[in-house]
């Protein structure tokens, strides 16, 4: 894959975030977004009048509002300044996360704001999905974003037992977490003893992917601020610095349930971490980062694509998980922020990763701070028909070009 | 029975009855249970738009049973706890068919405590109760502040309010010097001032309220505690805000393009086609102008199946609407991926199974071929997925 290589170094040096929640009546959409963007600014020390350029993402779909951009200018500080608009679907909130790190490090701004929101109970999720999908055919026959295939795959796997219970032991970790993440739109208290009681009782909605294994229908906004080097050392005591980013795609149809061995379908999860890491001379991905913030759309997927990003084999993923090695304190932390399971504002969503990634290297996490040093981050975005995004952040300005 | 938000679970059953709408209950015959810990089982019988309601032993016969706790049953219809978390975190479960239980929804009013008075005491208490629970610690960094509380009246009382090292401490009577002091003649002044009903200048003004001591403190209590929330309130907010409903309806029209036209327009005739990828020999459903994995263009036509066999079948339990129409879909449905005849590796064809033959499919996996299907056409074909009604089990 051609890539080339960052004209100059961009470091995210501004942070924030709406609380996240079922539902928001107290605000209208710019003015939770406008929530989010003050909490960066006042992160950042700066002023709208210090943000040369806005990149701005949802799914418009979601609101049924196009261009929504328009009416969210004056939440957005967007009057006057150079302002674009990108929808990707649910990679959306890292998509403004890379284009704001393209435009910083092509040399065209030196200050450029990402913001990323949805207010999901104002429209209609399953609608908006439908409404995405190939009009000709496959409009007629889709169900939204739930799918059993990966519960099936999984126990097909691991055996129906094992394959259930590590599915329900990530999701309780995500619980866990969440509690500790004060913005997070939902924690239940759940605990590890319930397990069995939540595999047994929890309504299932597609196959054997069950209501509390799904992510959460959301309202929130997240803004992030990138600036280019010179600016990001002046400005930031902590800038947290974007090394490199992947974004890969695939056709539309889902052309991946002929269960043939013969006919491996591309994994866009495992493509992308290949490429990245092969690029940037990274060997052994689950010994280099102190940190994952990933896209988990549900926990049976939250699992198998620890598998997939981390280059891991059999059921060196399900270990991780079963030993609680994903925990706060454990060998790979993952989703300290109980992840898009616990809070899923759509088009903020991804670009709560990398935030909250980002939150980790600085050490500024608060309650869900993980307890030892965050040199490296890695953070990723889900969407589209298996489309993904994943980022890489640094502590420091020193890594070595494969 | 013990109450919950000063109500019982008795006191949601027993208005069931008045808050029946049966114009919510057409086309609804069905009996619903509910079995609530600690308070009893009741049966639900819905039919021909009426309800009638019994204490039961047992829920035998109930299409679909509640199981709650008594708080979650009544926080959940007093509107204090939200269904869905409860739901999901399985503090309410749904026995048997869960697409049946979600009519109950329409099926009533929501519920309405009774209105109680409150008396000026009854307030005090209850304002005072509060205090702590209202407090704002990370408000007060640094303050030192005493506020006494001289309410007269034959409901009146007093009270001291300390803040130090960012904790909050109520006492009754005042028995300190104290940074400032509100006093007044009558207690239901200061209720009445606290709920809004009068202007605390006017109060003042008019020598009935006196702030003894440091005005200044006294003026800030806003910003150390949490505004106090009438509980006989109607629950109307303060602000003025609306939720604006908004139905969008478009028509659309789409064309097919010739590929994609040429494979629709075979399905009137009973026959399913599509191009074969010169490079992989991928088959495309639908047909599409070039393979993507490949990137060359697809013109070769083959006719495959009608029959094969399901790959993969997505067993669906949620009942979603249909953005299409608007309605529920009926659940319990499944969604196929079909290898057709003449096709292989992931050429899956996705339809939807006769719903009830659901329960007998099998999945194929490498040789292993999964349940053997063929299409049931529609009578009146118009070039559309749907010339296809579904599949059934090719027996």
């Amino acid at each position: 894959m051609a890539h080339g290589k960052k004209n100059r170094n961009v470091g995210i040096i501004g942070i924030g975030q709406t609380k996240h929640s079922s539902h928001r009546e107290d605000v209208n959409q710019p003015e939770m977004m406008h929530e989010a963007i003050a909490a960066a600014l006042k992160d950042a020390g700066l002023t709208m009048k210090d943000i040369d350029c806005i990149v701005h993402g949802n799914m418009e779909l979601f609101e049924m509002i196009h261009q929504p951009d328009l009416w969210h200018t004056l939440g957005t500080g967007a009057g006057g300044k150079d302002c674009f608009r990108i929808t990707t679907g649910g990679t959306v909130g890292i998509t403004i996360g890379c284009a704001a790190d393209n435009l910083v490090a092509s040399g065209m701004y030196d200050i450029v704001m990402a913001i990323g929101f949805e207010k999901l109970q104002e429209g209609h999720t399953t609608g908006g999905i439908t409404n995405m999908a190939d009009p000709l055919w496959f409009r007629n026959l889709q169900t939204g974003a739930l799918t059993g295939s990966k519960a099936y795959d999984l126990i097909y796997e691991f055996g129906e037992e094992r394959a259930k219970k590590v599915s329900m032991t990530y999701r309780i970790i995500m619980d866990k977490h969440a509690a500790l993440n004060s913005n997070a739109h939902r924690s239940f208290g759940l605990d590890f003893a319930q397990a069995d009681d939540l595999i047994k009782n929890s309504p299932k909605l597609v196959g054997d992917l069950k209501l509390i294994e799904m992510c959460s229908q959301s309202d929130g906004a997240c803004a992030v601020i990138f600036a280019c080097e010179k600016k990001a050392k002046e400005l930031s005591k902590k800038p947290v610095w974007v090394r490199d980013h992947i974004t890969v795609h695939r056709e539309e149809v889902f052309n991946i349930f002929g269960y043939d061995d013969k006919y491996p379908a591309r994994q866009t999860q495992r493509f992308a971490a290949e490429n990245l890491y092969a690029r940037n001379g990274i060997k052994k991905p689950l010994e280099y980062f102190d940190v994952f913030e990933m896209y988990d759309p549900a926990s049976w997927w939250g699992v198998d694509w620890l598998r997939d990003f981390f280059l891991l084999k059999g059921d060196e993923a399900v270990k991780l998980v079963e030993d609680r090695e994903i925990m706060i304190g454990g060998k790979m932390p993952v989703n300290p922020s109980g992840g898009v399971i616990a809070s899923n504002p759509i088009g903020a969503t991804a670009l709560l990763r990398v935030a909250e990634a980002a939150l980790q290297v600085r050490g500024d996490a608060g309650a869900h701070q993980i307890p030892k040093p965050v040199n490296h981050a890695l953070a990723s975005g889900f969407g589209g028909t298996m489309w993904t995004v994943l980022m890489m952040l640094e502590k420091e300005l020193n890594w070595q070009e494969a | 029975m013990a109450e919950y938000w000063g109500v019982t679970v008795d006191d949601i059953f027993d208005t069931m009855q008045e808050r029946f709408r049966p114009e919510g209950a057409a086309g609804v015959d069905a009996v619903f249970g509910y079995d609530i810990a600690g308070a009893g089982k009741w049966k639900l019988t819905v039919k021909d738009g009426a309800m009638k309601l019994e204490k039961a032993k047992d829920l035998a016969g109930c299409v679909a049973s509640m199981v709650s706790d008594s708080e979650t049953f009544v926080g959940v219809n007093m509107g204090k706890v939200d269904a869905t978390s409860a739901f999901t975190g399985g503090k309410i479960k749904v026995e048997g068919d869960l697409g049946a239980f979600g009519k109950t929804g329409k099926l009533f009013r929501k519920y309405a405590p009774p209105k109680k008075e409150m008396s000026v005491k009854d307030y005090l208490a209850d304002m005072f109760g509060t205090v702590v629970s209202r407090f704002k610690a990370d408000a007060t960094e640094g303050v030192d502040y005493i506020y006494g509380f001289d309410l007269g009246g034959k409901d009146g009382g007093k009270w001291t309010v300390f803040i130090k090292d960012q904790k909050c401490r109520l006492v009754t009577g005042i028995d300190c010097k104290t940074s400032v002091t509100l006093e007044f003649g009558e207690a239901k002044d200061y209720v009445d001032m606290i709920l809004g009903k009068i202007d605390a200048n006017s109060l003042l003004a008019a020598g009935r309220g006196a702030a003894i001591g440091d005005i200044n403190i006294a003026l800030k209590w806003g910003l150390y505690f949490e505004k106090y929330v009438d509980p006989m309130a109607t629950g109307e907010p303060e602000q003025e805000l609306l939720m604006l409903k908004k139905t969008i309806s478009v028509n659309q029209a789409f064309v097919t393009g010739p590929i994609m036209g040429k494979f629709l327009n075979a399905l009137k005739e009973k026959k399913i086609i599509t191009n074969r990828c010169p490079k992989c020999g991928r088959m495309h459903f639908p047909a599409r102008e070039v393979c993507a994995e490949c990137r060359v263009r697809a013109e070769e036509w083959v006719e495959v199946g009608p029959k094969g066999q399901v790959r993969y079948m997505e067993y669906v339990y949620y009942s979603f609407p249909d953005p299409l129409t608007g309605e529920s879909r009926e659940t319990p449905y499944g969604m196929i991926m079909v290898l057709l005849d003449g096709c292989k590796g992931n050429d899956i064809f996705m339809h939807l199974i006769r719903s009830d033959q659901i329960d007998r499919i099998q999945g194929g996996r490498n040789e292993k071929s999964g349940t053997r299907v063929r299409p049931v056409w529609n009578e009146h074909r118009v070039g559309s997925i749907f010339d296809i009604k579904y599949f059934e089990i090719d027996e």
